[in-house]
């Protein structure tokens, strides 16, 4: 065995009957989801619409910790996390389907963002970022703002942002759902790439069967449960 | 990217919004700076009336009706000159007319022979006879404020005065006052007999308790009558009891429509950002850099408001002064202590105005922002 199969055995997110349900229990979006991710792996999550994809995807990322059942990731559990916000920051990056760029600020501004949670100098976070924006091939986009970048564009800054924290754990939904099949082959490359290169635990949320197609395993959700894995 | 460089491009996005607030905190901040250093003036253009006498205490009637006090009989005199320490007591009676073209113009009537001519220097002319019932000396400022020189007509009611003499004082006040002997005054106002100040100087070396022992008997021996150190003077004068008042009446109303100024501000920003504000929490920012962020967005707005309000009260303050009103009896105390007071007000007006605004951003929701 090599040092990366020793490291990707570790199991990162601990999944058990996990349940959700809103307005007092009139939808249950979730009903008793069982899995585990190991450290580095690459899965996609799919279904129908409506069957609770976003809502495993917020709770994996505590944006929502008002859940039944245990979540646990990286040894932490996740079920009524007093600081989800010092979590979020310490170990998860999350990429949107509609990208949520800031508007007002350029390229590199929306990347440093996350890294105001950190003890770095103005100087450190705008190095970092460049850095990160490199990655996904916009360094000559730094000083734009989102509404003079492409849709793809927009997502990569999103993707870059969402390294910025170094997290453990990247989360993203449907990135590619607003993109025409060009712009969502380049995300898929990025996203490829960011996984082999850094040995990031990554879930991806898709409707596109490509993109599925390239993680290694796929969790399979309708009606608020799992169906099969493949 | 620094936070400051953060706040300032959130500012500098809702510019003319931005712009708007700052013109209504410095517009409150202006009113307090102008009125307070114009408050402060008033006291101190009296203070130094009496620190240019020389004047140790000052007796007058205890209860006032009016801005001027009261008149009481110039016989207590001579039992005043009978107590402990004192070495001369001089009676005047002043009062504020309309002089031709100026609305108010304090008049004094000091008594002949007495310290009170003492401490003013004539520049031409000759002082009014003791006796004289139609001659009178003007301040320099007066002069000037009026137009007159010596032999000049000057009309104070039904009664027609000539100018002979005019003179300098070291205070503002009496450089813009009339100056006549205690006989015609009281003739002019009907008051025969009469004064409403006397001003006492006590012997050298009286120590301050020793003072403060002859104030208290000359209030327990005249029941009418008060006895204060020139130096709190504020505190017996019901004119400055009311200027403060008023300061603090307006100063009040204009912080408090600053502060809410503030607060619509930054709470619309916040309404227009809430979707930002999910973001920034869902990409690991704190709730407590929320709220720092808007704080700081409405200490800034305090802090640069206030600044440019000291600006416009100083500017204020010195057009007030040149009003006909104010002109020649005062001049606005702008301190560095009143204009950091006011500085520092605006930066606290900026917190609490933001302090609501904050709060409710930092309790968003990601999850449901996000879902927008
Ligand atoms: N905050 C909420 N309040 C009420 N119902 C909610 C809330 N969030 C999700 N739901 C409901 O839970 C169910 C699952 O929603 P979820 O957003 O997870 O679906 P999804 O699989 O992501 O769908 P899509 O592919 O359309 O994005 C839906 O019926 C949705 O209406
Ligand atoms: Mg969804």
């Amino acid at each position: 065995m090599t040092a990366n199969e020793i490291t990707s055995k570790r199991t990162l997110i601990e999944v058990r009957d996990l349940r959700r349900s809103f307005d007092e229990e009139a939808v249950q979006a979730l009903r008793g989801v069982s899995f585990t991710i190991d450290q580095g792996e690459f899965v996609s999550v799919r279904g129908p619409s409506g069957s609770g994809k976003t809502t495993l995807l917020n709770i994996l990322g505590a944006l929502d910790t008002r859940f039944e059942g245990n979540v646990l990731i990286d040894s932490v559990e996740l079920r009524h996390l007093p600081s989800p916000e010092r979590f979020r920051a310490s170990t998860i990056g999350f990429i949107f389907q509609s990208f949520h760029l800031l508007a007002a600020l350029t390229a590199l501004e929306n990347v440093q963002m996350p890294m105001f949670e950190q003890k770095w100098r103005a100087s450190e976070r705008q190095e970092r970022a460049a850095a990160l924006l490199k990655t996904v091939g916009l360094e000559h986009r730094m000083h734009h703002l989102p509404a003079k970048l492409s849709g793809g564009e927009r997502q990569r800054v999103a993707i870059a942002r969402s390294l910025a924290n170094e997290p453990k754990l990247l989360l993203a939904d449907e990135p590619t759902g607003n993109l025409d099949s060009e712009n969502a082959q380049k995300i898929l490359e990025v996203l490829c790439g960011i996984h082999q290169e850094r040995n990031m635990t990554m879930i991806v949320v898709t409707h596109d069967p490509e993109v599925a197609a390239a993680t290694g395993r796929t969790l399979r959700l309708r009606d608020g449960q799992l169906t099969a894995e493949g | 990217m620094s936070f400051l460089q953060l706040i300032l491009k959130n500012l500098f996005r809702r510019r003319s919004r931005s712009l708007l607030t700052l013109t209504g905190i410095s517009i409150g901040i202006a009113a307090v700076v102008s009125l307070s250093g114009i408050a402060a003036g008033f006291e101190q253009s009296w203070a130094n009336v009496y620190k240019a006498r020389g004047t140790d205490l000052v007796v007058t009637k205890s209860i006032a009706r009016s801005t001027m006090p009261g008149p009481f009989p110039w016989s207590l005199k001579a039992e005043l000159q009978k107590m402990p320490h004192v070495r001369e007591v001089g009676g005047l009676l002043s009062d504020v007319f309309s002089v031709e073209d100026s609305p108010t113009v304090l008049v004094i009537g000091w008594e002949p022979k007495t310290a009170l001519w003492n401490h003013v220097t004539l520049v031409s002319g000759r002082w009014p006879d003791d006796a004289s019932k139609d001659t009178v000396a003007i301040g320099t400022l007066n002069a000037e404020m009026l137009g007159k020189k010596l032999g000049d007509k000057l009309q104070i009611e039904t009664r027609e005065f000539t100018v002979c003499g005019i003179f300098r004082s070291a205070a503002l006040a009496e450089s813009g006052a009339v100056v006549m002997p205690l006989s015609a005054m009281q003739a002019l106002t009907e008051k025969e007999g009469m004064v409403n100040f006397f001003d006492i100087w006590l012997e050298p070396h009286t120590s301050p308790e020793e003072t403060e022992a002859l104030r208290d008997s000359i209030k327990k021996e005249f029941k009418d009558l008060t006895a204060f150190n020139p130096g709190s003077v504020s505190e017996s004068n019901l004119a400055m009891q009311v200027a403060k008042a008023m300061t603090w009446a307006v100063s009040s109303i204009a912080l408090v429509v600053g502060a809410i100024g503030v607060m619509n501000t930054i709470l619309m920003s916040v309404f227009e950002r809430l979707h930002e504000i999910g973001i920034l929490l869902a990409i690991g920012w704190r709730r407590g850099r929320i709220m720092q962020m808007i704080l700081a967005e409405s200490l800034l707005l305090g802090l640069v408001g206030g600044i440019a309000g000291c600006g416009l009260g100083v500017a204020a303050a010195r057009l007030l002064q040149r009003s006909p009103w104010v002109h020649g009896k005062l001049e606005a105390a702008l301190d560095l202590r009143l204009l950091v007071t006011a500085v520092l007000i605006a930066i606290a007006l900026g917190g609490l105005g933001g302090l609501y605004p904050a709060w409710i951003g930092s309790r968003m929701s990601p999850a449901r922002a996000l879902r927008q």
